[in-house]
């Protein structure tokens, strides 16, 4: 994990440092004659005189202790504004896994267990709109398309969770419906392939000789059996969630760490974007080990 | 060329236009007293990179500024120079001195009281720190104070065009001690303005809450304004539509056609002081030829373009702008150059010696709609001269970087305007006391800027930029293609809003939300 955070953190370093235009640019923008001294100090003040390597070495000093840096377009630190805005991302993404999950996979078992027949083909092709419609287009269509019809959208001005539950659900609603479609696509797709194989086995066949309900037979032995990949393209996907809220987030206006990301690559807020991109790789890969440790749960077999 | 109005579109034009007059004369003719409270929530695409009001030249920045900030002269709606801080002036019989009597009682936001100082202090540090400021006030030599309640600017040469620069984006008068206490304004907003920065959560909103200690008594109605960020257009018409916004500036004119029919809507449309150009590097290759300049704007119908980036809401126009006044060039003058001839384009191509085709590459920021809308219609029209443009979508902060560097070939740009052609032409256009936007130099124009800085007399002033006008359609720095209407729409319970021509966020010092 520390190797792959190194080589992550040089990979952002220096594919941020090759992109043309810096916050001096920024600053100064398109009206200024600007005179080399100005340019000079603002570097010198963003130690973007330094050589690469000591802003780099730097910026890694920083994290080895704890200390994220200081965004330098809005002057806090960063794991402040990284703190402030991750409730949002996460609830965005819990809200789309488990819209996810409660779509995909009861869709996938229905399409399994009706091979062939209409329902199957139905949520054969539902799932292929779901994976190819893009998310942004998705978005905006679905708010321009209620605001027009039902005089209604989400509301513009962020409240939390705990200080109005219902109004947060609401503004929630749509963005986690787009972000989750296509992997609810994907969980079904999954779900489907793996009951489909698990169906096919002796097992299956035997607790149906026995007499066994088939209800019993899918949802306690053919689904417990098919879980295993199902969650690894499920812990897949939050790592893809994840990235996926970069878009929701600025076409729903929502506060998040997505959007935050994207204003400091416009603004090339180098320690914002650097610390910011680590924190949400660090969050991946402890998602990742979460979804491992599962494993064990669901398949005694599995020892670490 | 003029743009065709149908029947339509003119009763719609003119009903809109009476509508805002409507609105506007109401407000200013109140009988019935605006009402007083609650929030008013607006909606802009662009965060502010920075706040500061001298070293920030981003149209997000200006924009807010006269929510915080005042002037000495403010420009009303028909941009006539009215006194805000300062409430009258003199000119010295030699035209080097301007004597301003200041308002006296105004406060800071911090309760500090404004005087001269402040005065001097803001342009001070104007001159010393902004290059982008500073261009407008070249001519200033020194402020200083006389007295506690009235300053005096002191000039190199005389410079008629002072009223002008101290209402523009670069005039906001900042406290001392805020500026002493913060160290930097680009976080921070410490002024005399009608509202109080309370909070700043970057890229979402601002929240302001009304100065009760403004000196216009009465100003402003609202309790408190939000102004969120709403990064995509169609959110912000679908906010609009369903009542979560009560205003925003409409920045894709085609919008305009999506909201004129809400019956909760009120909507506003009116000339705008700044225009859309088209950029080019004089330099650059064939580009250096003024012949080759000047076919190029013979060969683009400016009319096309504008009805493809604007919808058709929008007006050619001279160097100076409709509401420049009495700066305009006669229409019989400047609309001659703007009637596309192709085959005399050619003609001068030939002339020039450009036989065949050559490229260019026209830079395009993809966030500016009526840029990317613009730039496919006058790269199909410069084909038919044998002129090959690449369209380069380039992001933000490196069109920044390339524009500062002259590094472009042409680049579709867009300005807020200025009130004075001189403040509006010598900045962009002199060729070594300006920033020469183009990169080009025509002595006989540069004397002529020069000598218009200097005339005090308004008619010799008016004969010196007509000529100045024609001598920019002659020689073709850039391509004035079109000025878009500034578009706004409130929902109807908001009152007493006005637009601006500088597209600036004045007119929410006087709005009022009626409860419904």
């Amino acid at each position: 994990m520390a190797l792959t955070l190194l080589g992550l953190s040089v990979l952002v370093f220096l594919m941020l440092r090759l992109v043309p235009g810096t916050v001096v640019e920024q600053l100064i923008g398109a009206d200024a004659v600007v005179s080399p001294a100005m340019v000079a100090e603002l570097k010198r003040f963003f130690g973007l005189d330094q050589p690469w390597w000591r802003q780099y070495a730097s910026w890694i000093g920083g994290l080895a202790q704890g200390d994220l840096g200081t965004s330098w377009r809005t002057g806090k630190p960063v794991i402040a504004l990284i703190l402030e805005r991750l409730p949002v991302t996460i609830e965005l993404t819990a809200f789309a896994v488990g819209f996810a999950l409660l779509l995909g996979i009861p869709a996938g078992i229905v399409s399994a267990t009706r091979r062939d027949q209409t329902v199957d083909n139905v949520t054969r092709v539902g799932t292929l709109l779901g994976l190819s419609v893009p998310v942004f287009w998705q978005g905006t269509m679905l708010i321009l398309f209620l605001s027009i019809y039902l005089r209604w959208m989400p509301p513009v001005v962020w409240v939390d969770f705990f200080t109005d539950p219902r109004r947060n659900l609401t503004i929630m609603l749509l963005p986690a419906l787009c972000l989750g479609t296509a992997s609810a696509a994907n969980v079904a797709r999954t779900t489907r392939a793996c009951m489909l194989d698990v169906l096919g086995s002796e097992y299956i066949r035997t607790a149906a000789a026995k007499g066994l309900r088939p209800r019993l037979v899918v949802l306690k032995h053919a689904l417990r059996n098919a879980l295993i990949p199902i969650v690894t393209v499920v812990g897949l996907q939050i790592g893809i969630l994840l990235g996926g809220t970069v878009v929701v987030e600025e076409v729903f206006t929502l506060p998040g760490v997505g959007r935050l990301v994207l204003w400091s690559i416009y603004q090339r807020d180098y320690p914002l974007t650097q610390s910011t991109i680590l924190f949400v790789a660090v969050m991946f890969m402890t998602v990742n080990l979460a979804v491992d440790l599962l494993y064990a749960y669901l398949d005694p077999r599995i020892r670490y | 060329m003029s743009r065709e109005l149908n029947r339509r579109e003119f009763l719609t034009t003119t009903g809109l236009a009476l509508g805002a007059l409507g609105v506007a004369g109401r407000a200013a003719h109140a009988q019935t007293p605006a009402k007083a409270g609650g929030t008013l929530i607006t909606a802009q695409t662009s965060e502010a990179t920075g706040l500061d009001p001298q070293l920030v030249p981003a149209l997000s920045r200006s924009r807010r500024s006269p929510l915080t900030y005042n002037q000495l002269v403010r420009f009303d709606p028909d941009m006539t120079p009215q006194p805000e801080l300062a409430e009258s002036w003199q000119i010295s019989p030699d035209g080097l001195t301007w004597t301003f009597k200041l308002r006296q009682g105004v406060k800071f936001h911090d309760g500090q009281e404004f005087t001269s100082a402040d005065v001097k202090f803001t342009f001070d540090r104007l001159l010393e720190k902004s290059q982008s400021g500073k261009s407008d006030f070249n001519a200033v030599d020194k402020v200083e104070p006389v007295g506690k309640y009235a300053v005096k600017f002191v000039t190199k040469e005389p410079f008629a065009a002072l009223v002008a620069a101290l209402g523009g984006f670069w005039g906001f008068i900042v406290s001392e001690a805020g500026v002493k206490k913060y160290g930097d304004l680009n976080k921070n907003a410490l002024g005399t303005g009608p509202f109080i920065l309370e909070d700043w959560k970057v890229e979402q909103q601002m929240v302001f809450k009304r100065n009760p200690n403004y000196f216009k008594k009465g100003l402003p109605h609202v309790d408190e304004l939000i102004v969120r960020v709403i990064p995509d257009e169609a959110n912000i018409v679908a906010a609009l539509r369903t009542g979560q916004i009560h205003h925003a500036f409409i920045e894709d004119n085609k919008n305009f056609n999506l909201l004129k029919e809400e019956k909760a809507l009120t909507g506003y449309r009116s000339s705008r002081l700044g225009y859309d150009y088209l950029n080019i590097t004089a330099t650059r290759g064939p580009l250096k030829d003024v012949r080759v300049r000047q076919a190029i704007s013979w060969a683009v119908d400016r009319s096309q373009v504008m009805r493809v980036a604007t919808a058709g809401f929008g007006r050619l126009t001279a160097p100076c702008t409709a509401p420049m006044k009495q700066w305009q060039l006669p229409e019989e003058q400047w609309m001659k150059y703007y009637k596309p001839d192709v085959e005399k384009a050619k003609k001068l191509m030939a002339e020039a010696g450009v036989g065949s085709s050559f490229s260019v590459k026209c830079m395009v920021i993809p966030t500016f709609p009526t840029m990317v809308s613009g730039a496919p219609v006058i790269a199909a029209q410069l084909k038919r001269i044998g002129i090959n443009m690449e369209i380069e979508n380039v992001e933000y902060a490196v069109w920044i970087k390339r524009w500062q560097a002259h590094d472009f070939d042409m680049t579709m740009n867009t300005t807020p305007g200025y009130a004075d052609p001189d403040v509006a032409f010598f900045r962009a256009l002199h060729s070594t006391k300006g920033q020469n936007w183009n990169s080009w130099s025509v002595p006989a124009v540069d004397g002529l800027l020069e000598e218009g800085r200097k005339t005090m007399d308004a008619k010799k002033r008016k004969e010196i930029y007509d000529r100045v006008q024609i001598a920019i359609l002659e020689n073709v720095p850039h391509l004035w293609l079109y000025s878009a209407d500034l578009i706004d729409f409130t929902q109807t319970s908001v009152k007493g809003f006005r637009q601006h021509p500088t597209a600036l966020l004045y007119g929410l010092e006087g709005a009022s939300i009626e409860k419904a």
